[in-house]
């Protein structure tokens, strides 16, 4: 009897044995798949891999070279949205069903939440004067210019002499949009971030079209955007000399960078 | 509602405010897009019987600058309006800038010969602009020969890429020099950057190698093989001769300047094996920059810094592309895998072209494509497809276009593309032409 009870008593224990060894096989073999599942996801850096699918094709948006013609959008009915913020129309939910009112439940009072019960919303931030609202009607007005480039954003305005250097001098306006969206590049700009507040850059264009005095203005609040935006102006070594029949020995731009991944 | 007339409100002031500001339209040209330039063809200006046959030179040379900027939509010329213009008061703007020629840009002007001179009057307006649309006026007068007008084509065209490509000179003028074996021996030859004029350099009845012009253009390196083995060899454009450099024997191959032509970088196996030495201009003052097993070949300098070479190192196995600082520290790998040479630094510093075959070995059927990498974030894309050998790129002073040899059409022939692998074309046919390198400006 006593015999019989060991050998129970063992097989008891066996089995614990069992299932102690088959787990922690299991806890092995987990952490061998996730030690190659990150390993594998972090070590494949370029070129590595193999797959002739593995092109960084927003390289080709940094190529110092015009991107591809692109339709040109109408100004005053384009989708994209203006300098001044637009209120998004408030959403408001129908009810999926309505109840039938049961006459014996007790009435509970709902909480009023009317806008007129709501504590005073902050008046809309006015922008600085120099500022156009695009795209919201009504005519474009300032040397400003919009430009798109994978799905991020950039505008400028220019200011020299008598304040008609954007009317007399249009092309070389252009070629400045055009020189600094080549040379932003957007993979400068910490990829955890999907879209930003907008950063300011201001710089003086002198006479031999180099940019200097380059300054951020109004940073973003993502270091790594306000640097990449610096970085595209520092990258430029000259715009083309200032058109010889301009009398000004410089001309000060304002740029925004726009992010949006 | 309050919340809206507030913003009426807001959006009214705000209006009002830039009003009274000297702010200006920009027009419609929003968006990175190509200027849309028309070039009507120039006009007569005097009677001659040798007008239409430079006006004709001129007209394609012209054209085909500008179209092969790259930075240029070019507006067809059967939309233009009828009638020639040879002079701003011929030009009736709304004909130019709406449809369907719809031009931000024209460039116009006049040629006539008289006597033995041509003069030609060139301009070029912005079309949107009606009030100021004077961007460029120029005049040219040179001998009345075909040559001559080609080359006024070229300064005319550069010069309206200079004010439209944000400051960056033109290559119309710049030069190509290559490898050809069309005299029977490889010689290094020359020819414009569209290929035409194309003429031997050196004639020295042996085999030259990647030829290297010098930043100003005044000299040219490359790797003949003389008595001694292969040796650096020097020739000066100045003089149109060879010029002394001294003979470092032991396969000395593969020169590069520096961007301030004062130091020539080479490979040599002077050492036992391949290793990468740096001399100045005049070959003085060697000085040995690797010291690692295996083949060194292929250096390059960073064409902006100069404080940074590119070349191509066995080390590993097959060769790769490896960068250094220009006193040999900081090595670092920038390709690791298949076969890769021949790196070629942008103008800008920021890019490398680059042969490479990606998967390169048996059951690995690669073919060698011309590759452009970022330097700083190694990431790279592929700019032929084609097939092939593709194989030495060299950058335009502009660094909007390459330079490269391919075997894609049997023989090998310089071809040449916008950066972005666009716009192909073959630039040589006769004989095998090899080791394209572009002029410096």
């Amino acid at each position: 009897m006593a015999a019989s009870a060991e050998i129970f008593f063992e097989h008891d224990r066996w089995g614990r044995n069992l299932a102690w060894s088959a787990g922690l096989h299991a806890a092995i073999a987990a952490c061998i798949t996730l030690y190659a599942v990150v390993v594998h996801s972090q070590g494949g850096t370029w070129g590595t891999g193999g797959g002739g699918d593995a092109m960084g094709v927003t390289l080709v948006n940094t190529v110092p070279l015009p991107a591809a013609p692109t339709q040109t959008q109408n100004v005053l009915a384009n989708e994209s949205k203006g300098l001044t913020h637009s209120e998004p129309k408030p959403v408001v939910k129908e009810p999926d069903a309505i109840a039938i009112p049961d006459k014996n439940a007790k009435k509970k009072p709902k909480p009023v939440t009317s806008e007129s019960r709501q504590k005073p919303q902050p008046e809309p931030e006015p922008e600085a004067s120099n500022v156009v609202p695009f795209g919201e009607g009504g005519p474009v007005s300032g040397p400003y210019g919009v430009f798109n480039a994978g799905g991020a954003k950039g505008g400028f305005g220019v200011t020299g002499g008598g304040g008609d250097f954007g009317t007399r001098f249009a092309f070389y306006v252009q070629q400045i949009q055009r020189k600094v969206s080549e040379n932003w590049l957007k993979y400068e700009v910490d990829p955890s971030v999907s879209q930003s507040q907008r950063v300011y850059i201001t710089f003086d264009v002198g006479r031999d079209g180099h940019p200097s005095n380059i300054r951020v203005e109004q940073s973003s609040g993502v270091p790594s955007l306000d640097q990449s935006a610096s970085r595209a102006l520092q990258r430029i070594d000259t715009f083309g000399p200032l058109p010889s029949d301009y009398s000004g020995n410089k001309v000060s731009v304002e740029f925004w960078f726009d992010y949006k991944r | 509602m309050k919340r809206l007339l507030n913003w009426f409100l807001w959006s009214l002031l705000l209006t009002t405010c830039a009003g009274a500001q000297d702010w200006v339209k920009t027009g419609t040209g929003l968006g990175v897009e190509k200027i849309r330039l028309a070039v009507p063809d120039f006009k007569a200006s005097t009677q001659d019987a040798k007008n239409p046959d430079l006006l004709k030179t001129f007209n394609d040379t012209l054209w085909n600058d500008l179209d092969n900027a790259g930075i240029f939509e070019m507006s067809s010329k059967s939309f233009y309006p009828l009638g020639l213009i040879g002079a701003p008061a011929d030009i009736k703007f709304e004909a130019w800038n709406s449809a369907p020629v719809n031009a931000a840009m024209l460039a116009f002007g006049n040629l006539g010969v008289s006597g033995t001179n041509v003069t030609v009057q060139g301009w070029l307006y912005d079309v949107k602009n009606i009030t100021s649309p004077q961007v460029l006026g120029k005049q040219y007068s040179d001998a009345a020969t075909s040559s001559a007008v080609r080359i006024i084509a070229h300064k005319f065209a550069d010069e309206i890429i200079f004010r439209l490509g944000g400051g960056i000179p033109g290559i119309a003028e710049s030069t190509i020099y290559f490898v050809s074996s069309r005299s029977g021996h490889k010689e290094v030859w020359a020819m414009d950057y569209d290929g035409a004029n194309q003429h031997q350099i050196t004639h020295l009845g042996t085999i030259s190698l990647s030829p290297r012009i010098s930043p100003d253009g005044s000299r040219l390196a490359f790797s003949s093989l003389t008595k001694s083995g292969w040796e650096i060899q020097m020739y000066s454009l100045d003089l149109n001769r060879m010029v002394a450099f001294p003979h470092f024997g032991a396969m000395s191959q593969t020169p590069a300047w520096s961007p301030d032509g004062t130091k020539l970088a080479f490979s040599s196996s002077r050492s036992g094996d391949s290793e990468l030495y740096t001399t100045d201009a005049a070959g003085a003052n060697l000085k040995k920059l690797t010291s690692f097993k295996g083949l060194d070949l292929a250096p390059v300098w960073n064409r902006k810094t100069g404080a940074q070479i590119a070349w191509v190192s066995g080390r590993t196995g097959l060769p790769q592309i490896y960068t250094m600082e220009a006193d040999g520290t900081n090595v670092q790998k920038v390709t690791d895998q298949g076969y890769a040479v021949s790196p070629a630094w942008s103008p800008n510093g920021q890019f490398l072209a680059i042969s490479w075959v990606r998967r390169y070995g048996p059951g690995a059927p690669g073919a060698a494509d011309i590759y452009m990498m970022d330097v700083a974030s190694k990431q790279w894309v592929q700019l032929t497809h084609d097939g092939g050998r593709n194989d030495y790129p060299s950058w335009s002073p502009d660094g909007r276009h390459i330079i490269f040899q391919s075997s894609r059409a049997g023989g090998e022939q310089i071809w040449t593309m916008l950066a972005d692998g666009t716009n192909q074309k073959v630039l040589t046919t006769a004989g095998k032409n090899t080791q394209p390198n572009w002029s410096w400006k």
